[in-house]
């Protein structure tokens, strides 16, 4: 049996240390992990923990992000309950493998602390890898703040492993900025966590000797298509748990998380629609703006996948302009916010002014005045009633302006 | 709900299922019931699910079939643990013969058969066993 | 909100003291935030670390600061860091050296009219701990100029903080605090 681990009411943690407790208190059979900036001291903090006795599971070091995930399917599939974290280069290595735990429904939880991808080569945070596994058929929690990189750590497993959604889920977090950064943090004893987070409940195991099964098994076309529906299915409507599970946990902790984040967005003319740590940032943008007269909000994606589309166009219904704000390169196209928002504005018959601006590649700084920035653009759009300034912008980028449309 | 595959009795009908029927994760189960310590029940009295490759027969690929001569067999099972489609029947370590239900007539059985002449020889899917064991070779002496 | 500013060398522990204020302050009820440029930081290397502190929570995760306390624990970085970036009127700069105040203006003469503090962290935690890990004198120093919280609260909170070490790792702490705390000046 794990030692109980001392906990102050408020704790100082910062993203990694969060994400570390939390897969600590979630009573982990296996965790098989290859630790890659910015993501390694959640690995380092969690084998601390087991050497010093607080964790009752096994720690697999593998050989490479490839071999993490697919111990993580192997522990998965033969019924325990699995988990590791990764970052950017050993995300990317890891994506094959990804598709392999959603397409086999196995309920894993990654930790992603998101990293740029490489060439040039950095460590430090954008959204490049959340982009790259976004279509991997995972359940995928944004978080802004090293408390909520907690809170939904702990919410994954109950999302994933519930029965009637059997999804992998990722965590995200921002590289550095969340996850090096130490914040207020108030956490869950251990034994309510526990009793949050609940036991596991295997599915079609393969250590139930019994009941011989087989997994990873081959479909060509007779049933390939049946398989990839029901995923999909079950992957869109997990937004029923997902909502079960948050409004469970505000119960507990009297903190409310929605798959779309919003603030200020009742009257809002103008919105910045943003993920990771910009979110709050641009919460301080908006309340500056307003105290110029520019009813400005913010939102964001809890749930980036299942995409709340209905929730997007519902919170959007109203405003004049938005700014969809892509903290990764677009690759020949706009960000794939503007995508996804444009979509689902057009189909709720909207047509507010859309704008999509790229910014903090490699960990550029992201400031209150870049933002500010952004709204006034946004402003001149409303009132204008069109797009007056280029489609595409990158933020805070040196040399001559770049722009696109 | 997902049907349980355990439940189809005809395989023609697996082949028919909707998105909605799939058992979540394409996983498949050997059997329609529990089974404890498998390897003490006899392969014919195993209770298979129509999703185990036993109840997929593949013994029409075949051009040439292994024949078995008990004559010459030493009982080594070299072509139980060689045979990749378990086609070899064994019972408490005495070769029975060849399933040719499964057997697809790859040859490896022949191959790792080391007695002298071989107790499992290939020969035309089409001939009478009879016949070939009629046409065995004999011990070929040493050069 | 309050912001301060730290320039350290990679290892002398100025992110262990950012974090260390952060806890201690955290501890009082307010919100308070701890970070740093790492880069490729090697041993040795020059970096930043830094701290928020608000009595409402920190939303704020800009990397840019206008900070109102600048500590430099390493004293080679008052020469060849920029320690006045971005600073405010009214930006207090605590400095370790060996020099006097009027010493260290001279050679350095863009600190001339600012609000300058010096102390050696340096030698008070070669003397203290004995290794140069000048963090913990600093944070004494930062507490006698900044009036954030008395000596003794300080003191107690810090020995919390540190309370998984030995206990004479603790003791030499706590008299690097204190002697930095009345050294200062």
């Amino acid at each position: 049996m794990a030692k109980k681990y001392e906990l102050n009411e408020v704790e100082v943690w910062d993203g990694n240390m969060a994400a570390a407790h939390a897969l600590r208190q979630a009573d982990i059979d296996i965790v098989a992990a290859y630790p890659i900036t910015p993501s390694t001291p959640i690995v380092q903090n969690y084998s601390k923990f087991l050497a010093d006795g607080y964790v009752d599971g096994e720690f697999i070091m593998v050989e490479s992000e490839h071999s993490a995930m697919s111990g993580c399917v192997a522990a998965s599939a033969a019924g325990v309950r699995a988990a590791t974290a990764t970052s950017s280069q050993g995300f990317a290595l890891m994506v094959e493998v990804l598709y392999q735990a959603s397409g086999m429904r196995l309920p894993i939880v990654l930790t992603v602390v998101n990293r740029a991808l490489a060439a040039p080569l950095n460590v430090n945070g954008d959204h490049s890898d959340m982009y790259l596994g976004r279509d991997a058929g995972w359940i995928n929690l944004c978080s802004y703040n090293p408390q909520e990189a907690y809170d939904l750590t702990l919410m994954a497993f109950r999302i994933g492993e519930d029965l009637n959604v059997r999804l992998p889920v990722m965590v995200h977090q921002d590289g550095f900025i969340c996850s090096h950064t130490a914040q207020n943090v108030r956490p869950l004893q251990d034994e309510e966590a526990r009793e949050f987070v609940g036991e596991f409940k295997p599915v079609n195991s393969m250590l139930d000797v019994a009941n011989p099964v087989t997994h990873g098994v081959q479909t060509e076309e007779d049933w390939h298509f049946e398989h990839k529906a029901r995923q999909h299915n079950d992957l869109m409507n997990s937004m029923k748990t997902i909502n079960e599970v948050f409004a469970e946990f505000k119960d507990r902790t009297g903190r409310e998380y929605t798959p779309v984040y919003t603030y200020k967005m009742d009257d809002a003319d103008v919105a910045i629609f943003a993920l990771g740590t910009t979110v709050e940032s641009a919460r301080i943008a908006a309340d500056q703006m307003r105290q110029k007269g520019i009813k400005a909000g913010v939102v964001s994606l809890r749930v980036l996948r299942p995409f709340p589309f209905k929730e997007v166009q519902e919170v959007l219904s109203n405003v004049k302009a938005v700014a969809t704000l892509d903290r990764s390169a677009p690759g020949g196209t706009f960000g794939m916010l503007f995508n996804e928002i444009s979509a689902a504005l057009l189909a709720g018959g909207k047509k507010p002014v859309v704008l999509n601006y790229i910014y903090g590649l490699g960990g550029r700084d992201t400031t209150i005045n870049m933002l500010k920035e952004v709204y006034e653009d946004l402003d001149k759009c409303a009132k204008a009633g069109e797009a007056v300034v280029p489609l595409q912008q990158f933020l805070g980028l040196r040399g001559p302006k770049l722009s696109f449309y | 709900m997902a049907k349980d595959l355990k439940e189809i009795k005809d395989i023609e009908e697996i082949k028919e299922l909707g998105w909605d029927e799939l058992l979540p994760g394409a996983a498949l189960f050997s059997f329609r019931e529990p089974v404890e310590d498998v390897a003490e029940i006899p392969m014919e009295e195993r209770p298979y699910a129509p999703t185990n490759s036993h109840e997929w027969q593949v013994g029409d690929w075949r051009v040439e079939k292994p024949v078995y001569n008990r004559d010459y067999c030493i009982d080594c099972q070299f072509c139980w643990v060689f045979c990749p489609d378990m086609s070899i029947l064994s019972r408490d370590k005495k070769m029975i013969g060849v399933v040719y239900e499964h057997c697809k007539g790859c040859g490896i059985c022949v191959e790792v058969c080391p007695t002298n002449p071989k107790s499992l020889l290939m020969f035309p899917e089409h001939m009478d066993n009879q016949e070939a064991l009629a046409m065995w070779p004999k011990k070929e002496e040493k050069k | 909100m309050l912001e301060i500013r730290w320039h350290s060398r990679a290892g002398q522990g100025a992110v262990t003291g950012a974090k260390g204020l952060a806890d201690v302050v955290a501890n009082t009820g307010k919100y308070v935030q701890a970070f740093a440029f790492y880069g490729s930081a090697k041993r040795g290397a020059a970096m930043t670390a830094y701290n928020r502190v608000d009595e409402q929570p920190i939303l704020n995760h800009e990397k840019f600061m206008r900070p109102d306390y600048v500590l430099v624990i390493d004293p080679g970085l008052t020469y060849t860091a920029d320690i006045t970036a971005n600073e405010k009127e009214n930006t207090k700069y605590i400095i370790t050296t060996h020099l006097s105040k009027e010493e260290l203006i001279k050679s350095q003469p863009k600190l001339e009219g600012k609000e300058v503090y010096v102390v050696d962290c340096m030698q008070i935690s070669l003397d203290t701990i004995g290794r140069a890990i000048p963090n913990a004198p600093m944070l004494g120093a930062l507490m006698k100029v900044s009036g954030m919280f008395d000596l003794d609260y300080f003191k107690g909170a810090m020995k919390k903080v540190l309370s998984k070490f030995p206990q004479k790792i603790i003791d030499a702490n706590m008299a690097a605090i204190e002697r930095a705390y009345n050294e200062v000046h």
